[in-house]
């Protein structure tokens, strides 16, 4: 935000309100009506059925205007054999692709200028002229857009070209024409400026507009991939359009459970899956009883020392935890050198390889990461204990296990407890790094979680031919039930210590 | 009378004698438990390390375990040889700083919007903010939405989802609220502004958990690979060493398939190479800074796990 006016306007915070209970009366409705349209104006941008610049049977149906504008790329990428042949001008292409930057730069505009209108008076008038100057420009935009029809319509294949005016041209025209007359209206009806009027917002809508940014950048990255869950009732190869052709509604999910392989599929990697959690629960008492050994050991520097090294292996990544694991346990690997020198066996034998007790190793190199990185929250919790529990209890004549059973575990519990119930919600994600850089061939079929079985049949991790629908409500369920499995927790947290977990 | 005192005395010597070799054995067991176990964490580094510097030919032979043989440097030197792995270290290193300090200074700035009680719509903002912690819709729709974005292929697709973090965003809030509200309207009568104040006050006071949430950041962005496997599989300039790690300790093919035809011929490069010290000196130098912040980092992160635990 605009840093001199900021501090302008706090200088005149009481002149402003005292201005703002003067203010002249607004036309509210005509306001808003602007409003809701140049934000429906944004929505539009990033709605691939409205993309205007779809002039082409060959155009990317599932790029937005949005995507068009910012990325060349994505606009001529379906052209380049078109382009190749000669079948089309690549000054046709380029000049769609500046047609749809302008498009996207008047709408922003726009849009700005819609944000600017929760100021007062002058502000106001300022917002209308850039809601005004931003639909000229996105008309003009989308004119160049539409200019270039013929560009496609005269190619020497028309066939394979495919041109058409697609029906985004229109909405646009119509909705930038709306959006002018209604800001034209909003600017008339606005009262003179006065010159004692100044460049006033009140501080609500300032706080808020500098949120607006950052509230953006969570819609477009956290909320708008459920969007995405669209593919989820299509059937949908990468490449195709979504049409109401290849809506399937609940297919795939009834797919999940009718296909056989599929099904199958599905049980084994929910095996994989709960096993390597259920075995991430049954030891996660460790970490608590790491925290109170450690605590029990009286030399400081030994302490700390031993904290340091344990918690190294949590802030390196699972490839050089592979790396280490090909060091030290494959073939060539330190362990069999070692234990082949020692006279154990002659053959070197490759732990890496074969799906035997394969849960069990990938919990072992879970415990060796985050052992001591999960301990230190119970570290914490121990050096908070109060000392005068411990003295008291010495003087009742309690050895040292009687201590650690009455008064710090007891204490530990709550922390353990919070943990636990995450762990539980979490009970499905168990991420795909490690089971992803361990992987190979002799036991794809035993490592394989659910992050990575969607990973695999939706990305084509496996090479296969990627089932982005499938794998769409294979993701979709898995959200869904984590949703339900942590507010299951939170409930019991409730119900037992009276506090939320989330 | 004098005798049942003595009898007395002697039992608790005797149960006193018995919870000293308690003790005694207790302590045995539980240094010996920490050290193998420090030992378990510390000897992959130093294993991988010692192969690094030592003779090549030992190496492949299997002649090195507990001890370098024939230290040399000359690893890490021909490293510069190898092909593709200068770009994927300067991915990795912009990624790390420019992502993390965007990171912080979002993290910073959000965190003391949301404590701004006078803000249009603050519950449901903050409440919108929170929501993304607990809920995403999945890897598929994920990778089609940064797709349709266009931020597959591009460098930017490492930056700009990672700006906002919900998680730290509420660690600084939770710092903020603790700092003295008195500070802030002092700045306020002298007339500065909500940004002026931010940037005046709030900021250079939050340097302790910014630091905090800066290490973990770059630890995040240093570490992360499968962002790269995921989005930019059609463009290996933008792999991340992470990645390129990856795929050296998958593939098979001969070493000489990586190297670059410059100034060495393949000859003197595969003297002084074979697969495996490449693969354990490209993961060394991975690791070395993490190595290198780690002091920095152990100070911070037990404050940054606490601060964690009472979030809200």
């Amino acid at each position: 935000m605009d840093v001199s006016t900021e501090e302008v306007n706090g200088k005149s915070k009481l002149a402003a309100a005292t201005a703002n209970a003067s203010s002249v009366k607004v036309k509210k409705p005509i306001e808003i009506a602007l409003r809701i349209i140049i934000i429906g104006l944004l929505i539009c941008m990033f709605i691939p059925a409205f993309n205007p610049t779809h002039l082409s049977a060959l155009s990317d149906k599932n790029a937005s205007l949005f995507t068009t504008g910012i990325s060349y790329g994505s606009l001529s990428e379906g052209f380049s054999r078109a382009l190749k042949k000669g079948w089309i001008e690549q000054s046709v292409i380029t000049m769609t692709y500046i047609g749809a930057l302008i498009t996207c730069l008047g709408l922003v505009t726009s849009g700005i200028g819609c944000a600017v209108t929760l100021g007062e008076l002058r502000l106001k008038r300022i917002g209308g002229r850039l809601g005004i100057i931003g639909c000229v420009v996105g008309a003009v935009g989308t004119g160049l857009i539409l200019a270039q029809y013929p560009g496609y319509a005269a190619s020497k294949k028309p066939d394979k070209i495919g041109a058409v005016i697609p029906s985004g041209i229109y909405v646009f025209f119509a909705v930038t024409a709306l959006c002018l007359i209604i800001g034209i209206i909003y600017l008339l009806t606005l009262p003179k400026a006065d010159e004692k009027d100044k460049y006033e917002m009140a501080p609500k809508y300032k706080l808020f507009l500098m949120f607006l940014p950052f509230i953006v950048l969570l819609f477009l990255f956290s909320y708008l991939p459920l969007w995405g869950w669209r593919y989820a009732f299509y059937d949908y190869t990468p490449g195709a359009e979504l049409t109401s052709e290849n809506f399937v509604g609940f297919k795939w999910f009834a797919y999940l459970f009718e296909n056989s392989a599929t099904r199958s599929d599905i049980i084994r990697v929910l095996t994989n899956t709960l096993a390597m959690s259920g075995l991430g629960l049954l030891t996660s008492w460790m970490p608590l009883a790491f925290a109170i050994f450690l605590a029990e050991i009286k030399n400081s520097r030994f302490r700390r020392i031993v904290q340091t090294v344990t918690t190294i292996p949590n802030f390196i990544s699972w490839v050089l935890i592979y790396t280490f694991a090909f060091a030290l346990f494959s073939t060539e690997g330190f362990v069999n050198q070692f234990l082949i020198d020692a006279g154990a066996y002659t053959e070197p034998i490759n732990f890496l390889m074969g799906e035997k007790g394969i849960w069990f190793k990938m919990l072992l190199w879970g415990l060796w990461k985050s052992l001591g990185w999960n301990a230190i929250i119970y570290i914490a919790a121990i050096t908070g204990i109060d000392q005068q529990l411990y003295e008291a209890a010495t003087i009742d004549g309690a050895g040292r296990f009687a201590k650690i059973w009455h008064i710090t575990i007891p204490e530990l519990m709550p922390t353990f407890f919070v943990l636990l119930l995450l762990a539980i919600a979490g009970i499905l994600s168990n991420g795909m790094d490690q089971y992803l850089v361990f992987k190979n061939a002799t036991n794809k079929n035993t490592i394989e979680v659910l992050d990575l079985y969607v990973y695999n049949l939706g990305l084509g991790g496996s090479g296969g031919m990627s089932q982005i629908p499938l794998s769409t409500v294979v993701g979709m369920v898995k959200s869904l039930v984590s949703v339900i499995l942590l507010f299951a927790a939170n409930r019991v947290s409730k119900a037992i210590r009276g506090e939320s977990i989330v | 009378m004098e005798d049942n005192t003595l009898q007395k005395r002697d039992s608790i010597t005797a149960q006193h004698r018995k919870t000293v070799i308690g003790n005694v054995i207790f302590n045995i067991l539980n240094y010996s438990f920490f050290t193998l176990f420090a030992v378990a964490c510390f000897f992959p580094f130093y294993y991988l390390f010692i192969n690094t510097i030592s003779d090549n030919d030992l190496v492949s032979s299997g002649a090195v375990k507990l001890f370098p043989r024939g230290i040399h440097f000359g690893n890490y030197i021909s490293l510069m040889n190898v092909n593709d792995l200068g770009s994927s270290f300067l991915v990795s290193i912009s990624r790390t700083v420019i992502g993390t300090i965007l990171m912080v200074l979002a993290s910073a700035f959000v965190g003391y919007l949301v404590t701004k009680k006078e803000m249009w719509g603050r519950k449901f903002w903050y409440r919108f903010l929170i929501i993304t912690m607990y809920f995403n819709a999945g890897l598929i729709p994920w990778y089609l939405n940064m797709s349709m974005l266009g931020l597959t292929n591009n460098f930017m697709g490492y930056i700009i989802p990672s700006i906002m973090s919900p998680y730290n965003i509420i660690l600084v809030k939770t710092y903020i609220e603790s700092i003295p509200r008195e500070l802030e309207e002092a700045a306020a009568i002298d007339g500065a502004g909500y940004f002026a104040i931010f940037r005046k006050v709030i900021f250079p006071l939050c340097k302790p958990i910014l630091a905090t949430i800066a290490i973990f950041g770059a630890v995040g962005h240093w570490n992360s690979f499968t962002d790269s496997l995921i989005l930019m599989s059609g463009n290996p300039k933008l792999f991340t060493l992470q990645h390129r790690l990856y795929i050296y300790l998958t593939s098979s093919s001969n070493i000489s398939a990586f190297m670059s035809s410059g100034n060495v011929t393949n000859e003197m490069v595969t003297s002084l190479l074979n697969m495996k010290t490449i693969k354990f000196t490209v993961a060394m130098v991975t690791l070395i800074p993490i190595l290198i912040v780690y002091p920095f980092l152990s100070k911070y992160f037990e404050k940054g796990i606490m601060l964690g635990a009472v979030k809200g």
